[in-house]
């Protein structure tokens, strides 16, 4: 069997001059290639525990830890961010907060890491063209980052991430700021980039998308971890509404067919299955 | 891409190794402070109108120095001519002061130092990207911490009027008067400074994690930079000359203060 991409054991921790602890004994793994998504409310603990992942937590924000985060086996509390950040790279919420702030053009942005690991020029710019043609980004290299719109920035800061080659890739809500163009965007690349075998940890209130695309799904409420599972099983389980956990709207609708006694069977998590039932429900 | 001052023209300005000419800027500024008579500035402020010409910014060039240079100077000879201790020997009668030419010497020497150290400055400005001078700077041994807080200082302030415009739409959206005088353009632009500093405190947070992971604390790497830095055939020339220039001048200055010479 091979070694997780990231293990969580046990971890609790409270902020610093904080009473309440943000996360509650989570525990759980994440495969090599694997796709978790992790929802809850807002304070749930969701960024907490992203912060905790790419080693922010204990290195950047102090306080009381409990329990251990391995990447690929290694202890993050035994390990400095900057080295942590060849296997994990982290894309935040606000696009504007990634920029450098040392970059006149997006060639330059994209390259920052590169620069700070040391990267001869001439291997910058093959992954620079590389990287921006895979984000679509080929036509504003020579672009002023800070006059771009939210969306392009993001993905900026999604190339200045993954030009380092992580081996995981830990986003934060980092759609919430986009329409839902830019946002689907976004995440068509991130998927790509799984089913590139990249282990992909994803904060998302989206749960059609959720739902359609995450091979393990965290449930979080107030900092404790309510449900771990497939897609079908967490979205399945009774009462995770009642816990302040969003469900998919097609879960929703079978749901309520169910139990009109108009079909039969499991929920659905995507469009044409659940078209499917309420076609079948029309015909009864 | 933004138009590049001078055009085609300041290439050649364009093409020199920044920390030469960051290095010359300095050092000419230095020869003409050192130099115990304002001739070797003045000598030195034809030479920057000629670059500049030779560049294509004559004009803004001779705006910033004329503009500069004409108010300083009146402001200093009125000053230094009329009241400077060191007056002995004195050229003109005022009626309500004498003008003494120690203090106007003095004054010229201020005045056009401070020219070469402007004008060499401004040139430098305009046909050097910051981000090639850091870069340079940072190969020859700045530390990176440095060259960020120069980068990231210049990058900010564009960032935060940005945010302060965006606030300040919210805030006239709900009423908020940026109308009339200035006393009340004033008063309306106090409760926009809170938003601003906080949410700018927020964002160096952040901007603060972004940077940790990209590696920006990575020890034992020499850091490399994406920016091509420019050299030319003539920046050892350009940085010798000015080196030369400085240490006689330095010297003519100690040998005027030992009474070797007489200036």
């Amino acid at each position: 069997m091979s070694e997780a991409a990231l293990r969580v054991e046990d971890f609790s921790f409270r902020y610093r001059d904080t009473k309440r602890y943000a996360v509650r004994h989570l525990s759980f793994e994440v495969p090599q290639g694997g796709f978790l998504c992790v929802v809850g409310p807002n304070g749930s603990g969701k960024s907490t525990l992203c912060n905790a992942l790419v080693g922010l937590i204990p290195h950047h924000f102090t306080g009381k830890l409990h329990g251990t985060v391995s990447v690929f086996g290694s202890d993050v509390s035994k390990k400095t961010i900057a080295d942590l950040s060849t296997d994990i790279g982290f894309v935040f919420q606000n696009p504007f907060n990634q920029l450098s702030y040392t970059a006149n053009t997006v060639a330059e942005e994209l390259a920052y890491g590169l620069c700070n690991r040391g990267v001869p020029r001439d291997e910058m710019v093959v992954r620079v063209e590389a990287i921006a043609h895979t984000l679509r980004l080929d036509g504003l290299l020579e672009r002023n980052p800070l006059e771009l719109s939210g969306g392009q920035v993001q993905r900026v800061a999604l190339g200045s991430t993954l030009i380092l080659n992580p081996k995981i890739l830990v986003l934060d809500e980092c759609t919430t700021q986009l329409d839902p163009l830019g946002s689907e965007e976004i995440f068509d690349i991130v998927r790509a980039l799984n089913e590139d075998g990249m282990t992909v940890v994803m904060v998302d209130h989206d749960m059609e998308r959720v739902a359609r695309c995450a091979d393990t799904v965290l449930a979080l409420r107030d900092g404790n971890q309510v449900a771990l599972g497939t897609p079908r099983e967490v979205f399945g389980m009774a009462g995770l509404e009642e816990q302040g956990v969003d469900i998919p709207d097609f879960v929703r609708v079978t749901r309520a067919l169910s139990a009109s006694g108009l079909a039969d069977g499991d929920i659905e998590l995507t469009e044409g299955p659940t078209i499917e039932r309420v076609r079948e429900a029309m015909g009864r | 891409m933004t138009e590049q001052a001078g055009g085609a023209r300041a290439e050649w300005l364009r093409g020199l190794n920044p920390t030469a000419k960051l290095a010359a800027v300095l050092l000419l500024g230095a020869a003409a402070m050192a130099f115990p008579s304002p001739v070797l500035g003045a000598c030195l402020i034809v030479v920057l109108f000629v670059v500049a010409a030779s560049s294509g910014m004559l004009a803004p060039f001779a705006k910033l120095m004329v503009g500069f240079g004409i108010p300083v100077t009146i402001m200093l000879l009125f000053i230094q001519g009329c009241y400077s201790p060191a007056n002995v020997t004195f050229i003109a009668d005022l009626g309500f002061a004498r003008l003494g030419l120690e203090g106007v010497m003095s004054a010229l020497q201020t005045v056009v130092t401070l020219l070469v150290f402007l004008g060499g400055f401004y040139l430098m400005n305009e046909t050097t990207y910051t981000g090639e001078l850091v870069a340079d700077l940072t190969s020859r041994g700045l530390p990176p911490k440095a060259g960020y807080l120069v980068l990231a200082s210049l990058n900010v302030v564009p960032q935060m009027r940005r945010r302060m415009a965006t606030i300040q739409e919210a805030q006239v959206s709900r009423g908020l008067d940026m109308e009339g005088s200035l006393v009340s353009r004033l008063r309306a632009t106090i409760p926009l400074l809170g938003p601003v500093i906080m949410s700018s405190l927020t964002d160096a947070e952040e901007r603060s994690m972004t940077l940790e992971t990209h590696g920006f604390h990575l020890n034992e790497v020499r850091h490399t930079s994406y920016v091509v830095v420019h050299h030319a055939r003539a920046d050892r020339p350009i940085v010798v000359i000015a080196v030369a220039l400085f240490v006689v001048s330095l010297a003519i200055r100690i040998a005027a203060l030992a009474g070797l010479i007489a200036i």
